[in-house]
């Protein structure tokens, strides 16, 4: 056989290898996370560590449902915020800005996207959470220190609105533009044709990218914890403090390593968050796919 | 609609102002120059460098090794695999997922990978995760900018005789504007990531001088030293917090110079 | 010489040519004409066998190149294709300057050891498109920067460079204006005493102008084949008659 040929073989064995690596990896990691989760799951029944609000880990008992509240809490607050404005701001650049207004906001988006949690985390610190405590706060109780769901949903909410907008304006630039001549030559004014034919069209690409973004909100760390107070507990309103399950992992993992349950219980964290991650991810790029498919 | 598009535009302005304001006051050359002094906690003395440089580090060793494993990927799912392929398929939802993946379960399965192989807190630690942190962020958009590569040249180079691993050449020509924006988008991940190397690479005051030992990081210099007491440290929290986005801006800069500059030969 | 016998492509679920028995004479100009979707791209694109690179293809039969079969033997593939030039519908400049566009078969083909020989190797080849003289002293500037003809015989310049037997063109004309169609044409008439040309068109009036033999496919079938002058004066088949007359296209 040629040389050629057989470089052309051997490259091609090696780049298979590297690319069935990325698989392998998605099952690595939720096989690793479980095998190290299966103790607690092993003294504990599914149903308690999810359902119990009991959390007294050198006591063995682990009920996560303050955690899960607040990750909750927390996300959907942040969706409520980011998706409204990134909807008007993604119809707007695509379906009225002149190219010299997209020239200058697709930078910032740019900038937004680029700027890492941490920086969200000092800008929360120092701005949202003494407004919340100074401002806000005082017209409903008597006493907040600002580090608050209300403070982690609204730097969240930040921080997933330049990923929203791009994803929404990939949707809505998918809608074939004779739809939209169509919609105008009847007599349809832009903002009807936005609204009826553009977000209708886009309606389950809107949905998906919806979910994407809470499934990366979800797993927002560093700034979140920064400004969520930290405080085991269910949070009864926005004014409460709370404990995302990211904030949990990242303030206790590695200290708690000489209470095995606990590293055990927090991997289990760890292989929810995965988990939800997952089953997110794949059902909204399947969506996603779909969409670009028929457009193609 | 305005609305919603001055709320995005007055955010940005807050974030960055609230950082400038802040690190511009604390900025000193002694910030950038010096390690800090008595421990990054609690000692009033020195600067950040041991984190400017652990950064480097880990950002600069781990975009080498992310480009290593990813550029073959891409160019095996867009030049060996058919478009219609269903390992293809597979493939990039698969990178799609890695890529959703938070930070922190990455920190978390990394941790648990280094304690496996009977690794601690180390710099090594902290490569190995931004790596595998990056591989999808490079996947993706090198494999974006691929997709829309011309099929004909693919085609043309065929038909002269070549073999298709010869035709890469001509591919990687074709993508390098895409490889490069890539990598700075990574590079911007990485160096502004903290969960994941929370646990894997620790923190320190000091410079590492081997591959075992921990090493300190940007944005964990700003995490931590936010929270001291002391009013010297969080001067320091807010100076490299300063220097962070600094870096991220112009990263995020060049990125777009080089699409608009880098294509000289691109048809 | 290029010939096939009972040569069967499916794609999927799709027949898409049917029981092909073909023979392309050496030296001559071969047009293949009928209805867009007749499969003509597909079994110009069998001949070289860069239908491979489509999802679900599957070939039966024998595309024999100077008697060896091309879709049972898979290994000498580059060796084929380098004696197989391909022109396709819109001009492909490789992203890198003129001089190595030609340049690139004759490197990876390993054709030259100095330096000196590939240049004047390249310099032969672009004259022989009638190029030269218009992109002088450009050698190193981007190929993707010429005119659209002129990158099309560009490419026509980097097939020749490695030295085919045969060279296959769909319907290399029909993305250019009409001076330069003529001058690609009239450079296919002018190659046709060294090379074996199969080319797909869309023309009728270019088939007439510049055809030895004709060969006209429907529905991925055979319906007539001769030498061009029968074919268009004399239609034996009626459909072929029809086709011709502009009754359908």
């Amino acid at each position: 056989m040629n040389i050629r040929i057989l470089k052309d073989r051997t490259a091609r064995g090696i780049m298979l290898v590297l690319t069935l690596l990325s698989i392998v990896m998605v099952a690595a990691i939720a096989i690793g996370l479980y095998l190290k989760s299966k103790p607690v799951l092993e003294s504990e029944s599914l149903w308690t560590l999810l359902f119990s609000s009991e959390w007294k880990p050198l006591k063995g008992r682990f009920g996560f449902l303050p955690f899960l509240m607040g990750t909750v809490w927390v996300t959907l607050l942040s969706i409520t915020i980011a998706l409204p404005i990134s909807l008007l701001t993604a119809v707007f650049l695509t379906e009225y800005a002149r190219p010299i207004i997209k020239k200058f906001v697709f930078p910032v988006l740019d900038i937004l996207a680029a700027l890492p949690s941490v920086i969200y985390g000092v800008w929360g610190v120092l701005v949202i959470v003494p407004w919340i405590s100074k401002s806000v706060a005082p017209h409903f109780v008597d006493f907040s220190t600002g580090y608050t769901v209300l403070a982690a949903g609204i730097v969240l909410s930040v921080m997933v609105v330049p990923l929203l907008v791009s994803l929404f304006i990939e949707v809505f630039s998918s809608v074939p533009v004779e739809l939209r001549e169509a919609s105008l030559s009847l007599g349809a004014t832009r903002w009807q044709t936005a609204l009826r034919v553009v977000m209708r069209k886009s309606l389950a690409g809107i949905l998906a990218s919806s979910v994407l973004a809470v499934s990366r909100a979800m797993g927002e760390t560093i700034a979140v914890l920064m400004v969520c107070g930290c405080v085991v507990g269910m949070p009864h309103g926005l004014l409460d403090a709370c404990y995302p399950i990211p904030a949990l992992i990242a303030n206790n993992y590695g200290e708690m390593l000489s209470i095995p349950l606990y590293e055990s219980a927090l991997m289990f964290a760890a292989l929810m968050l995965f988990a939800v991650v997952l089953i997110f991810n794949l059902v909204s790029r399947v969506v996603l796919y779909r969409i670009e498919k028929q457009n193609e | 609609m305005w609305l919603s598009m001055a709320i995005v535009v007055v955010l940005v302005v807050s974030v960055v102002w609230t950082v400038f304001s802040k690190g511009a006051k604390a900025m000193s050359w002694e910030m950038v120059s010096k390690l800090p002094g008595g421990g990054f906690y609690i000692g009033k003395e020195g600067g950040f460098l041991n984190a400017i440089v652990g950064s480097l580090m880990i950002v600069g060793a781990s975009t080498v090794l992310g480009l290593l494993v990813s550029i073959p990927v891409v160019l095996f799912l867009n030049v060996y695999l058919h478009k219609e392929s269903r390992l293809a398929y597979v493939v990039r939802l698969a990178f799609d997922v890695l890529f959703g993946v938070p930070s922190i379960v990455y920190g978390a399965f990394g941790f648990t990978l280094m304690i496996w192989f009977g690794l601690r807190t180390s710099l090594l630690g902290g490569i190995i995760v931004i790596t595998l942190l990056i591989i999808p962020i490079f996947v993706r958009t090198m494999d974006e900018a691929s997709r829309n590569f011309p099929r004909g040249i693919l085609d043309a180079c065929l038909s002269l005789g070549a073999t298709r691993w010869e035709t890469l050449k001509v591919v990687v020509r074709q993508i390098a504007p895409g490889i490069a924006t890539a990598t700075l988008l990574s590079v911007g991940r990485a160096i502004g990531d903290a969960a994941s190397v929370m646990f894997t690479a620790g923190y320190t005051d000091s410079i590492p001088t081997s591959l075992s030992q921990p090493a300190a990081t940007l944005p964990l210099a700003v995490f931590f030293q936010l929270s001291s007491p002391i009013p010297e440290v969080v001067d320091r929290a807010y100076a490299a917090a300063l220097v962070l986005t600094i870096i991220v801006l112009l990263i995020s800069i060049a990125g777009r110079f080089i699409t608009s500059h880098f294509s000289r030969h691109k048809v | 010489m290029i010939e096939t016998k009972k040569l069967n492509v499916y794609m999927g679920e799709n027949h898409i040519l049917k029981d092909i028995d073909l023979q392309f004479p050496e030296r001559q100009i071969t047009c293949i004409i009928g209805p867009s979707g007749c499969g003509k791209s597909t079994l110009l694109r069998t001949l070289n066998r860069l239908i491979d690179s489509t999802e679900g293809v599957r070939l039966e039969g024998q595309v024999l190149v100077d008697g060896t079969d091309i879709i049972s033997s898979g290994a000498e593939i580059t060796e084929l294709r380098r004696r197989i030039g391909l022109v396709s519908q819109r001009p492909c400049p490789l992203p890198m300057s003129i001089f190595d566009n030609v340049a690139y078969g004759c490197r990876i083909n390993r054709m030259f050891k100095k330096r000196r020989e590939l240049v004047y190797h390249v310099r032969q080849s672009l004259r022989a498109v009638g190029i030269m003289d218009e992109i002088k002293g450009r050698m190193r500037s981007p190929a993707a920067r010429l005119s659209i003809g002129q990158q099309q015989r560009l490419c026509l310049a980097r097939s020749l460079a490695v030295q085919p037997d045969y060279i296959l063109a769909d319907e290399a004309t029909s993305a250019l204006d009409p001076i330069s169609s003529k001058k690609v044409e009239d450079l296919f008439v002018s190659l046709k005493d060294k090379y074996s040309i199969i080319m797909v068109t869309h023309t009728l009036r270019q088939a007439l102008r510049i055809a030895d033999n004709v060969v006209f496919m429907y529905l991925g079938e055979i319906i007539e084949t001769g030498p061009a002058a029968e074919v268009f004066n004399n239609p034996q088949n009626e459909l072929t008659q029809k086709y011709l007359s502009g009754a359908f296209s």
